[in-house]
Formats: C-alpha cells, structure tokens, sequence
C-alpha cells in the first residue's frame, strides 16, 4: 500500500487530510512543523507528503529544501492557504510535485496524491 | 489604511466561509479604532510584514467558534470537537488571511504571513499594536465575524 505523511500544524487540517487519504493510503504519521516532518521521513520513508507551509519553528518552504536533499527525495505537495503564484512557483522549483490552495474540496487532494504516485515509485 | 484593504479581507472571508463551511457572509458595519484589540472572546491574531505589516485580529463568539468546528468536522460528536475548536478557527483565520495575501500578490503587493496564535476569553493577556485600525464585522445566520486590520504600508 501506497504510505503518506501528513504535516500540518493545525491538528484540524491533519484530521481532515487523514480522513480524505486513509480509505486509499496508509498514513505512517502526522508531523505538526518541518522539524518533526523531517524526522518522521527519515524514520518512515513515507512514498508522499503533503507539506503546509506557514508553520512554527522550521516551515514548510525550509523543510521543503532539507528534504529534497534526501536520498530518494520524497514526493512532496504543497497544500497551504499562502497560495501567492511566487511561493507557488518556488515550491515546485525546489521540488514539490503539486500545490493545492486551502481551502480545498477532497477530490483535488485525492487528484493530486493520484497524479503525483502515478509518476512511479520513489526514485531510488 | 487605504480602503481597499479592507475590500481584500472582506471578498477574502465571504470566499473562505462559503467555501470551507457553505456559509453564506454580508458585511455589517465598518468602524475605526486606535488599536486592533478584540470585541468578541475568542480571537485570532496573524502577523504580517513585506509590502504592509502589522496585525490582523479575527474575533467571534465561542458558540459561532463550536459551529464553525461542526461544520469543519460533521462527522465527529459534539464532546470531540472540543479540542479541534482553536485548531478549526485558526485555520480559518490562516485561509482568510491566506486568501487576501493570494489577491494581494496580483497587484504586486507581496506579504508573509505568521501562523496564527489563538487566544478565548479571561485568559486573555495579549499586547495589541497601537495603529490606527479598521475593525469590520461580517455576519451570517450562523453568527458574527469581527475583523480587525491593522496594517500599514512598509516605508523602503
């Protein structure tokens, strides 16, 4: 089964993405800012993450660049309320595979987990 | 403030609540103060800096605040929403203020955003900006929405 990470620091928002992916998906965890959403990839190697952005301590954006260093870079998605076209370029600049804009209907995410696994397995 | 910010949050929280909780908002009244200090008990307050900076303060009932958690989370019982309730209404203020940083962009008006800090009731303890501030407040069947912004245009 495909395996995801959740990280967002709003409990609420981390409910709700689990609830739309877990019929399909298996999530290994949920990470409430980019240090602990650095830690879980290493620990659990997830095949996807989705990534907020605006968060405490390390953000989404930092925590994008520490993870893309990884080997194999994980498949990362952005879903954030800051949706600004610079940040959205960024993002997939450094890495990430889709960005969805909060608020969200659950099709757009399922969509996105989708198209981003059916480009393969993680590298590597 | 120039008055088009206060356009900005406004189309920004009409589009946030009906999307997100099919609520249906209308601006009520707009009002001036010296300080964006909150009237209603439950508030949430976002940082901002780059093109403008300052405070944006959103405050509302805790009973609008349990509704707007319901409508988030349908499927869980009244005694689990509980602990959802700060998580759901600083989400909301995240996507309002989200919302307006989107809009604003297009006119090359780039800000950042902190995540929100969410404060309810007596325990209230918190150290407002003193800067001229425009407080609005939205309404809907469900309850009311108080804005506050107090922003101003970063000198370079």
């Amino acid at each position: 089964m495909i395996r995801g990470l959740i990280v967002d620091d709003a409990a609420i928002m981390r409910l709700r993405l689990r609830e739309i992916l877990e019929p399909r998906y298996e999530i290994v965890g949920e990470a409430g800012d980019g240090n602990e959403a650095i830690e879980m990839y290493d620990r659990y190697k997830p095949d996807f993450i989705t990534l907020d952005i605006s968060m405490p301590n390390t953000n989404g954006m930092e925590a994008l660049e520490i993870l893309m260093q990884r080997t194999p870079p994980p498949r990362i998605i952005i879903v954030s309320a800051v949706g600004q076209q610079r940040l959205v370029i960024k993002a997939l600049q450094g890495g990430a595979k889709d960005f969805v804009i909060k608020p969200f209907e659950s099709p757009r995410v399922l969509k996105a987990v989708e198209r981003v696994m059916s480009n393969g397995t993680n590298p590597g | 403030m120039k008055a088009e910010y206060a356009n900005v949050f406004i189309r920004s929280a009409v589009h946030v609540f009906k999307k997100e909780l099919n609520i249906n908002m209308s601006r009520q009244s707009l009002v001036k103060k010296n300080a964006p200090i909150p009237g209603l008990p439950v508030c949430i307050i976002l940082g901002i800096t780059g093109h403008v900076r300052g405070q944006v303060v959103y405050s509302l009932d805790k009973s609008f605040a349990q509704d707007i958690t319901h409508a988030m989370l349908p499927n869980k019982l009244p005694h689990e929403l509980k602990k959802y309730i700060n998580s759901a209404v600083g989400e909301i203020g995240n996507m309002i203020t989200g919302q307006a940083s989107i809009e604003l962009a297009g006119q090359d008006k780039i800000i950042n955003l902190t995540p929100p800090a969410v404060f309810t009731g007596d325990q209230m303890v918190v150290d407002f900006l003193e800067m001229p501030t425009v407080s609005l407040r939205l309404l809907s069947e469900m309850g009311m929405l108080e804005i506050n912004i107090a922003i101003m245009e970063e000198v370079l």
